[in-house]
C-alpha cells in the first residue's frame, strides 16, 4: 500500500477528522515524551500528552498541530491520533492558557492530601505551558 | 355574523403567521442539516474510542482473578440504590413535542422505580423549566460538594436536581460534554450514584428517531449501548416528519457510512502485539472516561438533530393549517360578499317594481 515508504496519518477529534492524508514522517507527543514515527514502526498504543503533532512530506505538507489529551495508533504503514483537541499553534489563544495555568497552580495549592487531586492539578498545569510554549515558538517562526 | 371586512382582517392576520412559520421551518431544515452533519463528523472518533476500548478489555483481565472485584471502578456494577438520570431537552420551544416527550419518559423512568433515590442532571432550558416545579434542588454539603463518597446525603426528597446546564446545546463542544461527563463519572467512582442513566431523543436518520433510556454507567458492554428502554416513532409520526423534510429539501436518507464505520472500527484492534507505552490498565484507566464524554457529546449532538427535525415538522404542520385556515376564510368572506351583492340587487329590483 505505501509507496517509497510514507504513512498513512489520520487526525481525528471528536468534531471531525482533522487530517487524512500521506506523511513521510510524524512527530507526536505521548504522554512520557515526544517520539518520531517513520514507515515500519513498530505497533504501538499511547496515551497522547500535550504538545504539537508535526508531520513531514506526503501529501498533508509539513504541519504544526498542537493537541491534547488523546490516544495514538502506530501501525507499520500508518499512525492514527485520536485527539480532543486539535489546533494550528498559532492559533492557541494565550491568554486563556495563562488563565487555566493559574486556575490550575491554585488547583494544586488546594488539592490537600489527595493524590488523585494533585495528578489532575498537573495535567491542568502541563497542558497550559505547553499551549504557552507551542504558542511562543509559534509567534518566533512566524 | 362577522362582515367581510372583520374576515379580510383576519386572513390577514393568519398569512403573517404563515409567513413566520414558513421561515421558521425553512430555519429548522437548514440547522438540521447543518447538525446532522456534524453528528456524521463525529462519528469516526465514536467509533475509534470504542473498539480501542473494546480490543484493550479482551487483551487485559479486567477482573481480579483473586477477588473477582472489577479492576477499574467504572466497570463494576452495584446494586441501584442512588441512581443519576441525565435528560437532555431543547433549549427552545416549538418543536411539537420534542421536549414533552423526554420528559414524559423521564417521568415514567422515575414513577417506575419507587424505591431508588434519583439525582437529576438536565440539559437544556425547556426540561429545567418544566422539571423545576416538580423537585427542589439538591443541598449542597459544606465543602460545595453533595456527598462525601459513600453515605447517603441529607434528602429533603427521593428525586432531587442535582445540575442544571442551560445553553449547553448552542454551540455544543467536546468540552461541555466532557466537563459533565467529568462530574458523572467522578460520582460514580466515589459511589455517590450506583447508576447514570441518559435519556434523550436518538436520531439516526430523519425517518428513524426514538426516545432512549440509555445506561452509561457502569460499563457493561463497551461499543454495545445498554438501553433500558425506548419509544419508537409511530408511523404517522413518521410519515409527518417525511413530508415536512420533503417539502424542506432535506433528504432522507441517513447518509452512508458503513465504509467510514468499518474503517474507524479498526483502530487499536489489529492482530498484532502493540507496544503499550503505558500499561495497559493505565490506558484503560485514561479512555474509559473519555469513552463516556464521547456517549454524552454523541447523544447531545443527535439531540440537537432531533430538535431541529420536531420543529421542522411542526411548523410544517402549522404553516399547512394555515393555509387551511386561509382557505375557509376565504370561502366565507367570498360567499358574504356575493349575499351582499344578491340582497342589494333584489332590494333595487323590488324597489323598481314597485313603482
Amino acid at each position: 500500500m505505501a509507496e517509497n515508504n510514507s504513512i498513512r496519518v489520520r487526525l481525528v477529534t471528536p468534531e471531525k477528522i482533522f487530517i487524512d492524508g500521506t506523511a513521510d514522517s510524524v512527530s507526536l507527543p505521548s504522554a512520557s515524551g515526544y517520539l518520531e514515527v517513520l514507515y515500519a514502526h513498530a505497533p504501538l498504543l499511547a496515551e497522547l500528552g500535550p504538545g504539537e503533532v508535526t508531520m513531514h512530506g506526503g501529501d498533508v505538507g509539513d504541519r504544526q498541530l498542537f493537541v491534547a489529551q488523546g490516544f495514538v495508533e502506530v501501525l507499520p504503514d500508518r499512525v492514527t491520533i485520536l485527539a480532543e483537541s486539535a489546533l494550528p499553534p498559532g492559533e492557541i489563544d494565550v491568554a486563556e492558557a495563562r488563565h487555566k495555568l493559574e486556575r490550575g497552580k491554585k488547583m494544586w495549592n488546594d488539592a490537600g492530601d489527595e493524590a488523585r487531586r494533585y495528578d489532575e492539578a498537573n495535567r491542568v498545569i502541563r497542558e497550559a505551558e505547553e499551549r504557552i510554549a507551542a504558542a511562543e515558538r509559534a509567534g518566533k517562526s512566524g | 355574523m362577522a362582515n367581510v371586512l372583520d374576515l379580510r382582517r383576519r386572513i390577514r392576520s393568519v398569512k403573517n403567521t404563515r409567513q413566520i412559520t414558513k421561515a421558521m421551518k425553512m430555519v429548522a431544515a437548514a440547522k438540521l442539516r447543518r447538525s446532522q452533519e456534524r453528528a456524521f463528523e463525529a462519528r469516526p472518533y465514536a467509533r475509534m474510542i470504542a473498539s480501542v476500548l473494546a480490543s484493550l478489555v479482551r487483551r487485559i483481565d479486567i477482573y481480579d482473578p483473586d477477588t473477582g472485584e472489577a479492576k477499574h471502578p467504572l466497570l463494576e456494577a452495584r446494586l441501584e440504590k442512588r441512581v443519576t438520570v441525565v435528560m437532555v431537552t431543547g433549549d427552545k420551544g416549538f418543536a411539537g413535542a420534542f421536549n414533552a416527550n423526554v420528559l414524559k419518559a423521564t417521568h415514567r423512568f422515575i414513577d417506575e422505580r419507587t424505591d431508588v433515590d434519583v439525582d437529576l442532571e438536565i440539559v437544556g432550558r425547556k426540561g429545567i423549566g418544566v422539571l423545576r416545579r416538580s423537585y427542589a434542588p439538591a443541598s449542597l454539603a459544606a465543602d460545595g460538594r453533595f456527598t462525601q463518597g459513600p453515605q447517603p446525603r441529607n434528602r429533603g426528597a427521593r428525586v432531587e436536581i442535582t445540575g442544571e446546564h442551560a445553553g449547553m446545546l448552542d454551540n455544543l463542544t467536546f468540552e461541555k460534554a466532557a466537563c459533565l461527563a467529568d462530574i458523572l463519572v467522578e460520582r460514580y467512582s466515589s459511589q455517590e450514584t450506583d447508576a447514570v442513566y441518559l435519556v434523550f431523543n436518538e436520531f439516526q436518520s430523519v425517518i428513524s428517531q426514538r426516545i432512549v433510556v440509555e445506561r452509561i454507567l457502569p460499563i457493561v458492554e463497551v461499543g454495545k449501548p445498554d438501553i433500558a428502554g425506548a419509544v419508537e416513532l409511530e408511523r404517522e409520526q413518521r410519515e409527518e416528519i417525511a413530508r415536512a423534510a420533503q417539502s424542506a429539501g432535506v433528504s432522507l436518507k441517513a447518509e452512508d457510512t458503513r465504509q467510514a464505520d468499518e474503517e474507524a472500527s479498526k483502530f487499536g484492534t489489529a492482530q498484532v502485539d502493540y507496544i503499550y507505552e503505558q500499561q495497559p490498565s493505565e490506558l484503560m484507566g485514561a479512555l474509559l472516561p473519555r469513552y463516556i464524554a464521547t456517549q454524552l457529546f454523541h447523544a447531545m449532538l443527535e439531540s440537537v438533530a432531533a430538535e431541529h427535525a420536531a420543529r421542522m415538522t411542526a411548523m410544517d404542520a402549522a404553516t399547512n393549517n394555515a393555509s387551511d385556515m386561509i382557505d375557509a376564510y376565504t370561502l366565507t368572506m367570498n360567499r358574504l360578499r356575493q349575499a351582499a351583492i344578491t340582497k342589494e340587487i333584489i332590494e333595487i329590483v323590488s324597489g323598481a317594481a314597485a313603482i
